[in-house]
């Protein structure tokens, strides 16, 4: 049995829609596109809404009548409501008086607004990274001098986490890369009859670039992205503001344990990466290549000079810093939502990754022109 | 609004002995409870005393460790799972801390039950926020997000989503926790009205003695892992039992330790 019939009367021009049942989730539909229909009407000049045989409206029914009200409004129609039971009547009191309907659609700003938008947020984001530097530098300044101190077993927990907890992860990678470099160096030189440069190649590899970056991508993925979560999710339970009040510096109490610990363990991992991933290579080299070890370590040490060593352990610490500052950065400017948080941490892996490969890029680019100008 | 007979079609919510805790380790045990159409019964209790573990037992988000739960005349811990978020969508929950979606407006939370349990027309779902958050005082505030409303006003419009659907029957677990007294008051009017206007059938869980006072046809209190009174907010102030007496007149339990004890036991431990 439909909803809603309706007859119309010529003479007066008048629909009158008989309600019958019930009017709730389930008919609030079909009613709805009734009335829409109804309200398109151009013959019709007034509606009666008939409730006689109506039975239960509820908030979906009551909707529809509303709407329908307004529908009817706006075409200049006559609407009114007949034969209310006393639940009706009830329910319809329900109905706002003065509340404002919302509107349809949402605010969309135009292209060049938008743009304007993005330009601002960068700005804002840029002063605030400043200001957390700055911040960083006085607060380390403090610790130094010793006016200030970090709090107690902050740097050995986070060092622990960090950095002992990632052996496992960063060792496997750097001794699995070794092996996989050792296999393509092999069958290239090998083709020339240079198989033993392998050694070279792979020294060389793993202590200017692999070893510092993938050591960096690692600790991206995994501290980084826990720096940003766990700062973001004090952001969002008011716990940075509750610092600031108690005021304790949320930068030295928060940031810089953090800083210190990734300065000391990104290039320690790094390290660790470097002779793995050596080690890896030579025991592929000795597999296929039957380069006995010992000649191997020896073409190493003869081949990779201390500069090498240095540029590779000085560009681990600049990734040390883009982590942390990225991580903490991101996770502090986490606005008081759930999702937010999420945000922060994707974008601090994306960010870092980005940072790590552009200041790789440009340190190799000025070391290669500086050895040969 | 008294409820002179009952027929088993006005009964929407029965427990049969049911046992509810943790583990193995019961909080409350032997708990019968029967709550009829229309009518605000009030759960009330100590903390700790096992109200909101109750509570989560007959919203059907814990199962009980014994006895049977009849909701809306099915046994809601025999159904399957499907089965039971069927039964489900005709109560409302409305949570201690909100339970709002921080990502979404107040008109999306509001709107969440409907978008995804029923093909009404976006025209009709954005009339019965409308509608339901001015019922709760909220008109204006449709494109907010929860954090950046109060307390009370997040409260609300927690009430608007565990009504959205029209329930036969909708829980709410402390609703005026936090709230300071007018804010807490609303929310009883509002709670009040729901009752009157919709014919709803309303369990708070609360310990805020104004509120049970206001809104309640019904109180059951819990302590002493059982229901230790029940009946009208008036027979339970009438009571002579010391627990129901000292909860409603605000008499603090007796504690082995208090304060001055710790100058006495240093005196004791200087001198023996």
């Amino acid at each position: 049995m439909p909803v809603a019939h309706t007859t119309f009367d010529r003479k007066t021009r008048t629909a009158t829609v008989r309600v019958a049942g019930d009017v709730s989730l389930t008919t609030a539909k079909e009613f709805y596109g009734h009335m829409r229909g109804v309200a398109r009407r151009r013959d019709v000049r007034s509606v009666v809404l008939d409730f006689e045989k109506a039975g239960r409206v509820d908030s979906s029914g009551l909707a529809v009548v509303s709407l329908a009200a307004r529908m009817m409004e706006r075409g200049g129609k006559a609407f009114d409501l007949v034969h209310l039971g006393e639940t009706h009547r009830a329910a319809l009191d329900l109905l706002p008086r003065d509340a404002v309907a919302v509107a349809d659609e949402t605010d969309h700003p135009g292209f060049v607004r938008r743009v304007g938008m993005s330009i601002l947020d960068y700005q804002d984001a840029g002063a605030a990274f400043l200001a957390l530097l700055a911040d960083t530098g006085r607060q380390l300044l403090y610790v130094i001098t010793r006016k200030k101190r970090l709090p107690v077993g902050a740097l050995t927990d986070q060092i622990e986490k960090m950095g002992v907890d990632a052996v496992g992860i960063v060792g496997l990678l750097g001794l699995l890369l070794g092996t996989t470099l050792a296999f393509q160096g092999i069958v290239l030189l090998q083709r020339f009859g240079a198989g033993v440069f392998v050694a070279d190649m792979i020294g060389i590899s793993m202590v200017r670039e692999f070893g510092p970056m993938m050591t960096a991508i690692i600790l991206t993925g995994r501290t980084g992205a826990a720096i940003a979560a766990e700062l973001g999710t004090m952001k969002v339970r008011d716990e940075l503001d509750a610092l600031t009040t108690m005021g304790v510096s949320p930068t030295r109490f928060l940031l810089l344990p953090r800083l210190l610990a990734l300065s000391i363990v990104q290039p320690a991992l790094s390290l660790m990466s470097m002779f793995l991933g050596i080690g890896g290579g030579m025991i592929i080299a000795a597999l296929v290549l039957h380069l006995p070890p010992d000649l191997f370590w020896d073409r190493i040490v003869a081949r990779i000079t201390f500069g090498d060593f240095l540029h590779g352990m000085g560009k681990s610490l600049i990734f040390a810093w883009i982590i942390g500052f990225t991580g903490s950065h991101l996770g502090m400017r986490a606005s008081a939502n759930s999702t937010s948080v999420g945000a922060a941490t994707t974008r601090t892996v994306v960010v870092s990754v980005f940072f790590i490969i552009v200041v790789d890029a440009v340190a190799a680019t000025i070391s290669t022109i500086g050895a040969h100008p | 609004m008294k409820v002179e007979t009952r027929t088993s079609a006005d009964v929407l919510l029965t427990c049969r002995d049911v046992s509810v805790g943790y583990e193995d380790k019961a909080i409350l045990s032997g708990v019968d409870l029967e709550i009829v159409r229309g009518e605000i019964v009030t759960l009330l209790g100590g903390s700790g005393c096992g109200k909101s573990t109750m509570l989560r037992a007959i919203t059907g988000l814990q199962a009980p460790l014994a006895g049977h739960i009849e909701l809306l005349g099915q046994d809601m811990y025999a159904l399957d799972n499907e089965a039971r978020r069927v039964l489900l969508r005709r109560t409302g929950m409305a949570f201690q801390q909100d339970a709002l979606f921080g990502s979404l407006t107040i008109q999306e939370n509001v709107g969440l039950p409907l978008r995804e349990l029923t093909k009404l027309p976006e025209p009709v779902i954005r009339e019965m926020i409308r509608i339901k958050l001015a019922l709760v005082g909220l008109s204006g505030f449709e494109k907010r997000y929860p954090p950046t409303l109060s307390g009370g006003q997040r409260k609300r419009a927690a009430l608007a989503r565990a009504s959205i659907l029209d329930p036969e029957i909708i829980f709410c677990d402390e609703p005026s926790a936090g709230l300071d007294p007018i804010v807490a008051a609303g929310l009883d009017e509002t709670l009040c009205q729901f009752r009157d206007v919709l014919g709803v059938t309303i369990v708070v869980v609360t310990h805020e003695l104004d509120s049970i006072r206001t809104i309640s046809d019904r109180a059951v209190m819990f302590g002493g892992g059982k229901i230790m009174a029940m009946g009208s907010v008036a027979d339970l102030e009438a009571s002579t039992d010391e627990a129901v007496y000292n909860f409603f007149h605000r008499v603090a339990a007796e504690r082995p330790g208090r304060a001055g004890d710790g100058v006495d036991r240093l005196h004791h431990a200087r001198t023996a």
